[in-house]
Parts: structure tokens; sequence; C-alpha cells
């Protein structure tokens, strides 16, 4: 078995909102296999970017922190750290990317500076090579004329071209992990396509581990080998990219496929959309969280909250539907047309 | 650049020019107009008269008007009413005194309130935090006047430390060590007035900067937390900042009149106000105009200031970004 | 091409009345209350102003002397002797009576000038935000120029031009502090008129003067409310100020500006005389100021969660206690 690289176990992560303790993630527990790719689903609210700020600890300077459970990366326990042990390895072992990328650049310095900072940080390069080794890194992540980028400011940059200065900040100390939370929801579609093959490549020539938080399954299809669908802080199911699009088995994750546009049995009809919203995770209700808007509601789901049910070798789903026959699907194959490349996304 | 500079020149003299009217244009509606105050005791209707035709207050408003405009821009800034004397020799010693006054000041509690106002916005509630938080609610609600006649009452009369009013002792004109005792009172005075604002007004601008993506960017890197502050934030919320300096300068002339009565600082604001009470006109209209230059000089300062520091805004190409 | 699965979460939400029962959510105002009245600081500035409110107007019941009534027999006299609570003034008036009166004078200042700053700096800002064209450049021009002068200046230049009189004080206040106001409104409207509501509200035939009062300014209201309350103070302290300098209300009438400025002369016979009127000033600003901030940060959506690293693991430790 390849070697884990990254285990979350049982992290209840949580803010301070005026004197109450609100959770936003519930116990939850995955792991990630060193090269491989994982994608966090879910709508907004569900806790997966809280997921991400908690690996990189960062979850301590917005107001929160990591409540109970741990994070091991290579085995070394993260979440009892100190900031000081922590700076270490942010931006070195592990580095993150996010969201909006031209809000995530520091506007009053020169992009190269931004980049040669991280090397001068970790590596020790002095003031020349960093800035040497910033032009080559923007060259890298496809940046043309890289030796004048380098001394233009952000606000001088497309929102795309931004992203891959945030992403060669990311990659300047080779991290063994790369956490991109949303990395291409800001972008226009075209230039989306660009930045995850880049990110695939890039994966592929530095031997790296993604964690890839997304709320659009069809980057999932794209990018993922492996995949968590999270809701209101809890974990839903939990598979192989092949496993969750051909036999998708949570209501959730069914209804997430089938408000695809152009997907399965939508065609000529009205976009599927799951009734309802995300509850506030301190509001959850009793029983299975997402009972109130799940169309298989039984009683007992009201009652007691469903534990993982084992439905595959690699896939399991919180769901009391596969308490007695667990392994099958309750549902026609919703996203078997995506896994087989059958719906290009 | 430079053509904005001239752009924004051209249109600070028009703002001016129209204050200019608009001052003018105020005494003139003035009840009995600027000639009222030579029918005062002791002067006789028809000697009020001649003298108010000596000064050209007989001709009809425009005509007046364009006179005094044409000798400003010469610089001429005409004689008092009632004693025929220049104003450019009673005005400029008090510009010099309130300038003097306000600089120790202003260039004071800038000094204390952006790094203390800094330093609370990364310590937020903490004790220095709530100290500079109080200090700002005093400062707002305090009448400076107030404030300055209590100073008096304790450290002039009761302790007898520091001289009462004045900027000069008798006799010891032009001594250092003199003019320094006579700044302590008003200077603190003025300091708590100012620092109430800078103090709040620097600590918002490095909160709002520190809740920033591109900070928790800088930290996702490993960057060291005094770094994240000193380093990333720093020069961003010092934006605004300078901004406000800019445009605040023009407090250098504008903002003593109540602390120079008290004080009895020979400066600008208590001439305004004793001029104000005897009605010297051409006095009133000097010193407003000179004020209004200071204010727009502050303005285009504080444009090119903002130009100069973030590199996101380049002058006279779309304008703020 | 890809999917957007996010759902916009109902930031309405409320939590569940009893019942089910068709309850109609809390409104913007009741919502703000709710916050203002749990803000300590701002209840205090709330029932301080009240009271201050109150006496000045019942000051004619409470006052125990005629405040203009001098008595050279009597002056000078102690606090607490002959009915005197505070003692009596270099004219042997009743500085209790005089405070009592001079809080008339100082809460009409600040709250008119502060009511007729807002009518005309929202008239203003709101014609000029709407219609935009050479109106807004008059009107704006006007503004910069008011601006170019210090107000201070500008109060002292018009009083002294067009006397003291107390009604004439506050309409040359009113007309030198409307522009705050005015540049607000007109920002808040050039944002809400590319807005839908506007363009449907025109759409179905609802005149401008319609849309302007009835659409525009309930967006506008809150913003403008803060800066009102921030200006019941700037009043005060400028009421204060002008009359400290002689320019403001005159005698026999009495205000705690120019209260202080007879105590000045008599300082060092009696220092306390300048200190009654000054913290009487001090309080009702700092109270009106209470109210401003919190009103404002009862709008402020953002809550607020800087925590020190103790006080988080203190609540960490809370939390893994009340988990066991």
């Amino acid at each position: 078995m390849a070697r884990k690289i990254l285990e979350v176990n049982q992290m209840t992560a949580g803010f301070l909102v005026n004197t109450d303790i609100v959770k936003a993630t519930d116990r939850i527990s995955f792991d990630l296999e060193k090269g491989q790719t994982l994608c966090i689903v879910g709508e907004s609210g569900s806790g997966k970017s809280v997921t991400s700020l908690a690996v990189m600890r960062l979850i301590d300077y917005a107001g929160g922190m990591i409540l109970e459970g741990d994070i091991k990366f290579n085995g070394e326990v993260l979440s009892t750290k100190s900031q000081e042990e922590m700076r270490k390895i942010r931006g070195n072992r592990i580095a993150m990317i996010f969201q909006d990328p031209m809000s995530s650049l520091n506007p009053v310095f020169m992009v190269g500076e931004q980049i040669a900072e991280s090397l001068r940080l970790h590596q020790n390069k002095s003031d020349k090579e960093a800035m040497k080794a910033a032009v080559d890194l923007l060259r890298q992540v496809g940046i043309p004329s890289p030796e004048v980028r380098a001394r233009q400011y952000p606000h001088e940059l497309s929102g795309g071209m931004c992203q891959r200065v945030v992403i060669a900040i990311a990659l300047a100390c080779q991290p063994e992990l790369l956490i991109a939370d949303e990395p291409t929801t800001a972008l226009d579609v075209t230039v989306q396509a660009q930045i995850l093959d880049l990110l695939q490549q890039l994966k592929k020539n530095n031997d790296m581990s993604i964690i890839m938080i997304t709320h659009d399954m069809g980057v999932a299809a794209e990018m993922a080998d492996r995949i968590v669908v999270m809701y209101a802080g809890g974990i839903m199911e939990e598979g192989s990219v092949h496993e969750i699009f051909a036999k998708p088995s949570h209501p959730y994750t069914v209804g997430l496929l089938k408000s695809i546009p152009g997907f399965e049995d939508s065609h000529g009809e009205e976009l599927y959309t799951i009734k309802g919203n995300i509850p506030r995770i301190n509001e959850l209700p009793t029983g299975c969280r997402f009972h109130p808007r799940c169309t298989h509601a039984m009683d007992i789901c009201r009652k007691q909250e469903p534990g993982f049910f084992q439905l595959g070798q690699d896939h399991k789903a919180a769901c009391w539907l596969y308490e007695e026959h667990g392994g099958d699907s309750i549902v026609s194959p919703a996203g078997a047309a995506i896994a087989h490349g059958e719906v290009r996304v | 650049m430079g053509e904005y500079i001239i752009r924004r020149t051209l249109q600070s003299v028009l703002v001016l020019f129209l204050i200019t009217v608009f001052t003018f244009g105020l005494i003139h509606a003035a009840p009995g107009g600027p000639t009222q105050i030579f029918l005062s005791p002791g002067l006789s209707i028809e000697a009020g008269q001649i003298r108010a035709e000596q000064l050209g207050l007989d001709r009809p408003i425009p005509i007046q008007y364009f006179n005094w405009l044409g000798n400003i821009v010469t610089g001429d800034l005409g004689t008092t009413f009632k004693n025929n004397i220049p104003v450019g020799e009673i005005l400029w010693p008090t510009v010099k005194n309130t300038i003097i006054l306000m600089s120790v000041a202003w260039i004071l509690s800038l000094i204390i309130a952006i790094p203390w106002g800094i330093y609370n916005s990364t310590k937020e509630y903490g004790v220095s935090d709530q100290t500079a938080s109080f200090i700002s609610y005093v400062g707002f609600a305090m009448p400076t006047f107030w404030f300055g006649i209590i100073l008096q009452s304790f450290f002039s009369l009761k302790l007898d430390w520091l001289p009462l009013s004045d900027m000069y002792t008798m006799g010891k004109e032009g001594n250092m060590m003199d003019l320094i005792q006579h700044l302590v009172l008003p200077v603190s005075v003025l300091t708590l007035g100012f620092l109430a604002g800078y103090l709040k007004y620097s600590r918002a601008s490095m909160l709002e900067v520190l809740e920033q993506d591109y900070i928790r960017t800088a930290r996702a890197k490993g960057v060291k937390e005094n770094k994240v502050v000193f380093r990333h934030a720093l020069r961003n919320a010092l934006i605004p900042v300078i901004t406000l300096i800019g445009l605040d300068l023009s407090i250098l002339v504008g903002g003593a009149a109540l602390t120079e009565a008290v004080f009895n600082w020979p400066g600008m604001g208590r001439l305004f106000v004793e001029m104000a009470n005897s009605r010297e006109y051409s006095v009133l209209m000097a010193i407003t105009l000179l004020s209004a230059v200071f204010v727009v000089i502050g303005n285009l300062v504080a444009d090119i200031l903002y130009a100069v520091v973030d590199p996101r805004v380049q002058l006279g190409k779309g304008g703020k970004a | 091409m890809s999917v957007n699965l996010e759902h916009t979460p109902n930031e309405a939400k409320l939590p569940a009345t009893k019942l089910g029962k068709a309850k109609r959510p809390p409104g913007p105002w009741a919502l703000t209350w709710r916050k203002f009245r749990r803000n300590p600081y701002a209840m205090i500035g709330l029932i301080t102003l009240m009271i201050f409110v109150i006496l000045a107007i019942f000051a004619r019941l409470i006052a125990p002397f005629d405040p203009a009534k001098t008595d050279m027999m009597g002056a000078g006299i102690k606090p607490f002797v002959d009915g005197h609570i505070l003692g009596t003034d270099e004219l042997g008036r009743d500085i209790f009576s005089r405070l009592l009166y001079g809080s008339q004078v100082s809460l009409t200042v600040g709250f008119s000038v502060a009511a007729g700053a807002v009518i005309i700096g929202t008239l203003i800002g709101a014609i000029s935000g709407y219609f935009g064209g050479w109106i807004d450049v008059i009107f704006m021009r006007a503004v910069d120029v008011m601006y170019s002068v210090p107000l201070l200046f500008l109060n002292i230049l018009i009083l002294a031009i067009f006397g003291s009189e107390f009604t004439y004080m506050i309409l040359i206040m009113i007309f030198t502090s409307w522009m705050g106001v005015a540049r607000l409104v007109r920002g808040t409207f050039l944002q809400l008129r590319e807005m839908q509501y506007v363009e449907a509200a025109k759409a179905i035939g609802v005149s401008s003067w319609g849309i302007i009062f009835r659409h525009l300014l309930r967006n506008a209201s809150f913003p403008i409310i803060v800066n009102a309350t921030l200006m019941v103070g700037g009043a005060i302290l400028a009421e204060s100020g002008l009359s400290y300098l002689g320019l403001g209300i005159q005698p026999p009438d009495t205000s705690w500006g120019q209260m202080l400025s007879k105590a000045q002369e008599f300082m060092l016979i009696d220092p306390m005389q300048g200190v009654y009127p000054g913290l009487c000033i001090f309080i009702v600003v700092l109270a009106v100021n209470f109210i401003g901030d919190g009103i404002r940060d009862a709008l402020d959506p953002r809550q607020k969660m800087h925590l020190s690293p103790r006080r988080l693991e203190q609540w960490r430790a809370k939390f893994s206690k009340s988990t066991k």
C-alpha cells in the first residue's frame, strides 16, 4: 500500500462567534496517499474550505481552531504544533492556492518579489538567486516573457496570469502537498481549463499530492483520484473517482451529479436542484444532517445519525439506505457517463 | 503625472475663485454691507462716507470685487478699514506663529498615533488598545478649549510649572526655551484632539488590511508573523493614512482658533476672531483665502502621495483604481 | 463546460418561530435595535442622553433659581450653601440653574443643527446623485467650496456678519454642516441608481421623486442616521466653542460654552466654575458618540472574532469539557 501523506482523523474545527462555538467540520476523517489527488466537494457552507485552513493551521488566524481530533502529515502530528513550527512547513512542504487570485497577491509588491520571498525564507537563497529562480518558476507556470512580468505589479496582470503567479508561489519550494481551494472558480471558463491542465502537469513533474477543494463536480471528475463529498460539516460519501461517478450512493451525491446540466435524464427538462438550503452548522437537524432535503428520508434518518456503510473496497457512504443491502446503489448510475468519458466536462 | 497636476491645479484655481466670490458675496450680503463699521460712535456719518469712498466701497459690488481680485493676484492684500494698516503686515507674523504651534502638535500626534494605532490593530482589545480607544473617545468628546482651561488652572495656576498663556514671556521674545515652555500646554491640547482621529484611523486601516486575502497568502508562504504585519500589511495600511495626512495639511492653518484664544497665542485663528468682532473684512477675506489655498494644496499633495505609495494608482490614467 | 452547484445560502434565515406560525421576520430596524441593546456603551449613552433631555425639557420646573438673576450680595457662594447646589458665580447667579438652562441651548442646537443638516444634505445629495449632469456639477462644486474653508472660520465669519441671535446661529451652523450628508447620500444614490428595482420602478411608471423618496432613501437611511448622530455631538461642541469665543449665545441667555468663557476669567478664585459646564459638554457629547458608534456597530454585519491564543486555548478547553 502506498504511503499516506496526510491523515485527518476525527477532526472537528470551529469558530468562536460572539460567545458560542460554531463548528465548521464535525469529526471528519480522510486520508491522502502520496502522489494522489483528493477532491473535497460540496456546496458552500459545507466546511470544505475550513478543512483546508485547518490542515494549514491558518484557521488559527481566522478566529478559529481545531477543537478535537488530529491531522498527521507524513506521520507528524500537525494539529498540536506551534505556529513557529508550522511556519517552517507552510510554503515549504505544504503549499496552498486560494480562490481569488487577484486579491491573493499583495498589491504593493512586484510579483517576482512575492515568489522570491518564499525561496529566501525556506531555501536561504540570496536576493539575486531567489529572483532568478522566481523568473524560472514563472516560465514553468507558462507565463510569457517572465523577466518582464516578474517586475510587474499584480494589477497589471489578468486573473488567469495572477493565478499562475499564485501557483508559482505555491510551487516555489517544491512542496509535497498542495492544497488548492477553488483555484478556478474566479476565472473564465477557458482559463479554468488551462489552469487545471497546468496543475495536472505540475503534479506529474514534481511528484506532488494535491487536495483540491471544489463545488464543481466537473472539476472533480477531471482532477480527482479520490473524492470526499461533504455536507454541512460532515462527510457524506467517500470513494475513488470511478466508484463515485459510477455508483453515486448517497442521495446528496446523486443530487449533486443530477444538477449538472446536459447530464443523464435531465435532457429537455428543468435542471435538477436539491430542494432547500444547507443548514447552519449550529442549527443541524437531529439524525442525519441531510434528511430535511433528502428525497429518500426514512424514520430512522430523523432520529439517528448514520455511520459509514462500506459499499465497495474503496467506497463508503453515511446513509441508512445501505444498512441492510450494503453494496448496491439505490439509483441508476448517474455518474457513469462522466466516469467513462462520455460527457466531457 | 505632469498633465494630471496641471489639470488638478486648474481645478483648484477654479475652486479658489469660487471661494473668493462666495466670501465676497457673504460680506456684501451683511445687513448694511461692509460700510457698517464706519457708523461707529466717534466717527461722523460724513467722515465715514469719505473713508468709504477712499476705500472704493461706494462703487458697484462687481467692480469692487474685480479690483480686490486684481490686487490679490498681484499679492496686495489691501489695508484695514479702520487704521489703514497693510493687511500683510498684520497677517504674516500670525501665520508664522500658527504654523509653529500647529506643526509641533501635528507632527507629535502623527509620531505617536500611527505606530500606536498600528500596534493596537495586532493586539485588538488588549490593554494598549483599550487605552488608545479611551483616548480617542475623550479626544472626540472633550471641548478643546475646556481641556485647555483645565490644564491652565492646574499646571499654571495651581502648580505654577508652566506659563499660563502667550507665546513668549515679556522681554524674552525669540528665546527658544521660553517658547518651548509656552508651547507645552497648547500643544498638549491640540495633540489630544489630533490623536483621537489618527489613532482610530490607523488602527482601522491596519485591521482592514489584516483581513485581506494577500495576508493569508503571506502566512501560507510561511512568512513570520511580525514580517506579515510589518512588511506585507504595513505598506498597504499606510496608503490611506498617508493620503489622510496630505488632506490634513490644511490643519496647519485652520484648526487652532479656539486653542489660540484660550492660550492667547498670537496666531491666525485668534486674529480671525478679533477681526471678525471688529469686522475688518479685508483681513477676514485674506485669511479665508489663505486657508483655502492650504486646503487645496493639501488635497493636491494627498493625490500625489497616493499615487506615489500605491502602485495601482496612475495619475491621469483613469484615476483611482 | 463546468457546472456551478453553489447554492446561495439563505442569509436571512432566522431562528424558526413557534408552531410554524407565519410570523413576519423582524425588519432591519428591529434587528439593529436588538444588537444595539446588547451594547453596554451604547445603552449607557442612550440613558445618559435621555436624562439630559428630560432635565432640559423640565429645566424651568427643576431649576431652583432664576439663572439670569444677579445678586451681588450672594456672589461666589460655596456649593450646598443657601440651596445653591453648586454655589453661585461671580455675579451671584446660581450655577446649577444656569447649567440646566444651558442644557436647553446645547441640546436644541445639537438636535436642530443635525436635523437641519440632514434634511438639506439629503435633499441636495439626492438631487445631485439622482439627476447627475449639470445639477450635480453645481452642487458638488458648492460642497468643494464649503469644504475648502475651515468650518470654524466659516462659522465665525458668518456669525460676525449676520449677528449671533439664537435662531440665526442654528441656521448658520446648518448652512455650514450639510456637506457630509450630501456627499454620503449622493454616493449611495449613484450606486443604487443602477440597481434593478429602480429600473423596475421606472418601468411601471413611478415618478422620479417617487423613486427617490420611496426606494432609494430607504436604503440610504442607516448611514445617514449614524452620520446625524455624530453630527449632534459636533454641533454641541461647535456651539460651545463659538459661545466661548463670544460669537454665540449672548448674555443674559446662558450656554455651557459661554459659562466657560466667563469661568476662565475667574479661574484663580473659583476653578470649579470652569469644571461643571465643560463636564456637561463632555458627557453629553460622549453619550451621543457612544450612541452613534453603537448604531454603526449594530449595522456592521461582520462578526468580530479576533482573539488571543490564550483565549482560544480557554475556549478549546471549555469545548472539550462540554463534549465529555
